[in-house]
């Protein structure tokens, strides 16, 4: 009778082994154990086969993990890695070029989507995003265009009350900067806002403590957020503590604290009262704009259809209060007046929203300088992908052979397809991780230019981590398949008779690429030199006012009584020129007061003007130029109903000829009071706000208070600035001292459009280089492949220029044709560019040369480093070789 | 550097498959090694060995029969290449050298010794 041995030791076996010895060693086993069977008996054959099968268990014998079958191409995928790298080692100067190409062009896209997906992200935070809208107020009255994203205090409870489908009204007010104490310890902050009680209803900020719902349904209660917490009480639980308002006298309790607003909000407040004690918060004037009011919409609210309910909700709210003011609402619209509430979705906020800088919360983003980016990103790319194509095609004469030969032994094309996409796909991954790392490093840079707070880390995000995979999968493709198809098309005769030329289509296909390249540099460096010009127009432009050796002492108005005391002191300095008293400061933080003018009887044809309160010290120290008239005379009582105006305000009212002594009024309530004014002096337009913007109109009036301008000789401000904190501190002010210089808070304004400046400046080099990479490698192989050429033509008397000038010949006037395509279109983009601006330049003919010029010479200097090697080589050594 | 790799026991299983000659197959190397050399040998250790000597060549494979007693398992005979005979010569030379290498005297203080 037959004995088998034990089934589960030899199913385990049957498993584990290598399958290519299963039936030899397991023969084995069942002799070894028929043998023992016969002589033991079965028991101990079981033992002992149980025990060879845990000794078979061993390296060698187990079958390999990756699977031993070689049906597959598997092998034939390992013989392209190692021929891929053999050929990286081979032409390691090419492949350096390539890779880092690709490198710089990888990771200057992988910044700029971070960007973009962060400018992209501003206030998508919030659950209900697609749900939240800001309404926002715009008009012209008397032919002067209204802008404002706050809107009237009751605005938010109309249109509650009117329409169904606001399911959520809510409103912000925003504090100045208030003082706030808590115990003996002052500080001051700027991010305080009140905000109706269901503010966290609609926006999305997670409490730590306290609730929602009822944190701030009490007059006087308060939620902080955590960080600040931490300012004002240390390690102390902030629930129930009071904070006083110094200002306003008011006690608030703190009833919760939220997390920190997000980096990507359109606001980051850092207190949020309640409105509810705030009596003009519940007044029905629908003509002060104070309040920024948002919405939320029932799902699926069409917006537009929404904003097209206003026009009916202005007419029978504002309508009445206008016909106040001494004329129908009918007759105001007839009169060329128009005034509406506008619906702008939360997520447009950041990046679509153009309200004038006091009007809006924040500095928003800018949607051009995605697209922008966006554009630079995508154009590198592009950039380093041709290189990558055009030099894989012009080695093609070099692996023609390889190619040849192993199509004579039966390579199919689809394998020799894989192959070359292989090698694209070694050298993406390469240049991936090298992309990656230059991201890592640089990033800090980066953000410090755009002013974000981007971490790489973002980028092992899987979502994030999946799309890098995604984009390298795409460029490999991109890069390597144009290659790839075009050298597994080569015919094998031809490469192996060596009648592989490596002219006609495929040096079309290249040219085209590199006039493309060039196109795309070209215009980047038209769009540098416009660029920088602009920055340096603003930079240099006269602003109407002497910006230098001025000291803005903001804060000063804390000294209360003292400030005249502190003021003649100031004065006692030999450093000081002169000190005057004002709140009104032409760059940074200002006050900002506006109010409605007219001439004469012309009451319904006002203009709504800036107003500054300044003391007769003003105009000196800033050095501003009266045109015509006088200043403020020092003492009289009768100095308060006059004024200096600008010419902008001059040119508004048409009081050009004799402007001196007319009068100006100017509304002081609603209900129709108003003062006169009579015009001393006319100052000439100095740039108030960023020259993006026109001058508008402004009045002076003899009206100080505020802060202090100190207008200095001194050479050594920070000697002079102690000496004057010295000052200030025997005045024992419970606050410290701080202090601006009014250059930098002018330079303040313009440093998000000059960080933009300069990071278009730095991609736009980057992309510059690497197009010259691509020239480079490709003048190497044309250097190559004409070697033996150039030997003749040396032998036969052409000297170095001749022969630099054959090999660059063909470049350069491929970089000469891109001209003619760049010229036009960089001239179109940069004056759509320039258009934003209130004061530009206007592009010289000279900024075209000077681009065509330098992009030439950056090409001709690239190409000369291999022609001049080149043509100086011995002939001898090219020619000697057949 | 070594020229040729053989350790002490794929020595043993490279020679028993030269005494088998024509004969050498898993049981039979296994039962000659035990019987002449009177040691214990696992079949893993042992076919761990002659796949480690077929890698490096020194050893080349052929089916055999599939007899009952092997359940219909055909037998891998083994038969030792030209660079396995190397290979063992190296192993055997480089032995002898130092056998006679080592000085008679060596020999009579171990006696003296002993």
């Amino acid at each position: 009778m037959k004995t088998s041995p034990p089934k589960l030791p030899l199913r385990f076996f049957r498993w584990f082994c290598h399958p290519r010895l299963l039936k030899y060693i397991e023969g084995d086993l069942i002799e070894l154990y028929e043998e023992r069977v016969k002589e033991n008996g079965k028991r101990k054959a079981d033992i002992k086969f149980l025990g060879d099968v845990l000794l078979l268990f061993r390296p060698g014998i187990i079958r390999p993990v990756e699977g031993y079958e070689r049906l597959n191409s598997y092998g034939m995928y390992k013989s392209y890695f190692k021929i891929g790298w053999r050929n990286v080692i081979r032409n390691k100067s090419l492949f350096a070029i390539n890779i880092s190409g690709l490198a710089i062009g990888i990771a200057t896209c992988l910044m700029i989507m971070m960007f973009v997906v962060d400018e992209l992200s501003f206030d998508r935070y919030n659950t209900k995003a697609d749900q939240i809208v800001r309404v926002v107020l715009k008009g012209r009255v008397n032919g002067e265009i209204i802008k404002e994203a706050v809107t009237a205090a009751p605005v938010a409870a109309a249109l509650k009350n009117e329409f169904p489908e606001v399911r959520e009204a809510t409103r912000l007010r925003r504090v100045g900067t208030p003082k706030i104490t808590y115990q003996n310890n002052t500080f001051r902050n700027s991010q305080v806002a009140f905000v109706d009680p269901n503010f966290f209803d609609v926006f999305t900020l997670p409490f730590i403590q306290g609730d929602v719902k009822t944190a701030l349904l009490l007059p006087n209660s308060i939620v902080i957020t955590k960080e600040q917490a931490e300012i004002y009480f240390g390690t102390e639980d902030p629930i129930n503590k009071l904070l006083e308002f110094k200002d306003a006298k008011e006690q608030y309790k703190v009833t919760g604290v939220i997390k920190k607003v997000p980096a990507n909000s359109h606001f980051h407040f850092d207190l949020f009262a309640s409105m509810e004690g705030l009596a003009h918060s519940k007044e029905d004037k629908w003509l002060e704009s104070n309040y920024f009011t948002y919405l939320v919409l029932s799902e699926g609210t069409d917006v537009n259809e929404f904003e097209s309910k206003m026009p009916a909700i202005i007419k029978k709210y504002m309508g009445p209060q206008v016909a106040q003011l001494g004329m129908t609402f009918e007759k105001f619209q007839e009169s060329g007046n128009q005034i509406g509430l506008f619906i702008q979705p939360l997520t447009d906020i950041h990046l679509f929203s153009d309200f004038a800088g006091a009007s809006e919360l924040e500095p928003g983003g800018d949607i051009n300088s995605v697209y922008i980016f966006g554009a630079v990103a995508l154009f590198m790319l592009l950039i380093a992908c041709i290189n990558f194509m055009n030099l894989s095609t012009a080695g093609a004469t070099t692996r023609s052979k390889e190619v040849g030969v192993k199509k004579v032994l039966g390579s199919q094309k689809n394998q020799l397809v894989h192959q070359f996409l292989i090698e694209s796909f070694i050298s993406t991954a390469v240049a991936m991780i090298l992309g990656v790392l230059i991201v890592t490093v640089s990033i800090s840079i980066f953000n410090q230019l755009s002013g974000k707070e981007l971490e790489a880390a973002f980028l092992l995000n899987p979502k994030v981590l999946a799309a890098i995979i995604g984009l390298g999968i795409l460029i490999s493709l991109l890069a390597g398949s144009y290659p790839a198809f075009y050298l597994s098309s080569i015919k094998p005769i031809a490469a192996l008779k060596n009648k592989f030329s490596n002219g006609g289509k495929s040096k079309g296909i290249r040219s085209t690429l590199v006039v493309f390249q060039f196109v795309i540099s070209a215009t980047l460096m038209l769009a540098i030199i416009i660029v920088s010009q602009q920055m340096n127009f603003i930079q240099g432009k006269n602003i109407g006012y002497n910006r230098d050796q001025l000291i803005v002492l903001r804060e000063s108005n804390l000294l209360g009584n003292n400030e005249s005391a502190f003021r003649n002191q100031l004065l006692t300095d030999p450093r000081i020129e002169s000190v005057t008293m004002s709140a009104f400061v032409p760059a940074g933080p200002t006050d900002d007061n506006m109010t409605s003018v007219w001439v004469g009887e012309n009451k319904e044809e006002f203009r709504r003007t800036v107003i500054y309160g300044i003391d007769p010290s003003y105009i000196p120290t800033m050095g501003m130029q009266l045109i015509t008239g006088r200043n403020f005379l020092e003492g009289p009582e009768s100095e308060n109903d006059k004024v200096i105006v600008n010419e902008a305000l001059i040119k508004a009212f048409s009081l050009e000829g004799n402007p001196v002594g007319q009068t100006i009024n100017q509304r002081t309530d609603n209900s129709g009071g108003y003062s006169s004014l009579t015009i001393v002096g006319v100052i000439k337009d100095f740039h108030f706000r960023s020259l993006h913007e026109p001058i508008a109109p402004l009045m002076m009036l003899n009206n100080p208070y505020g802060g202090l301008i100190i207008k200095t000789k001194a050479t050594e401000m920070a000697e002079l600035i102690e000496s004057i904190q010295a000052k200030w501190q025997a005045f024992n002010v419970e606050e410290p001292f701080t202090y601006a210089l009014l250059d930098e808070l002018y330079n303040e304004t313009y440093l998000a459009e000059q960080n933009m400046g300069t990071i278009l400046k730095i991609f736009g080099l980057l992309t510059i280089f690497v197009a010259c990479l691509g020239l480079f490698g490709l003048v190497t192989f044309t250097a190559e492949q004409r070697v033996k050429e150039i030997g003749i033509r040396k032998i036969l008397g052409a000297d170095v220029f001749q022969i630099v000038s054959i090999l660059s010949k063909d470049l350069i006037l491929l970089v000469a044709i891109s001209f003619i395509i760049a010229f036009p279109l960089g001239f179109y983009l940069m004056d759509k560019w320039l258009q934003d601006f209130a004061y530009k330049i206007e592009i010289q003919w000279w900024v075209f040369i000077a681009a065509g010029v330098s992009t030439l010479l950056i090409a001709l200097f690239t190409v000369s480093f291999k022609t001049v090697k080149a043509a100086l080589a011995n002939p001898v050594d090219s020619l000697r070789s057949e | 550097m070594k020229k040729y790799q053989l350790g002490e026991f794929e020595e043993v299983v490279m020679l028993t498959v030269g005494v088998l000659y024509k004969d050498a197959y898993g049981v039979s190397i296994k039962k000659e090694i035990e019987s002449r050399l009177s040691r214990k040998v696992s079949v893993g250790a042992l076919q761990t060995a002659l796949k480690r000597l077929e890698d490096k060549g020194y050893l080349k494979s052929f089916d055999g029969e599939a007899t009952e007693e092997r359940a219909g398992r055909p037998k891998k005979y083994f038969q030792i290449t030209a660079l396995g005979k190397k290979a063992m010569e190296y192993s055997k030379s480089t032995r002898d050298e130092l056998w006679n290498a080592i000085p008679k005297v060596a020999w009579n203080y171990k006696l003296v010794v002993g």
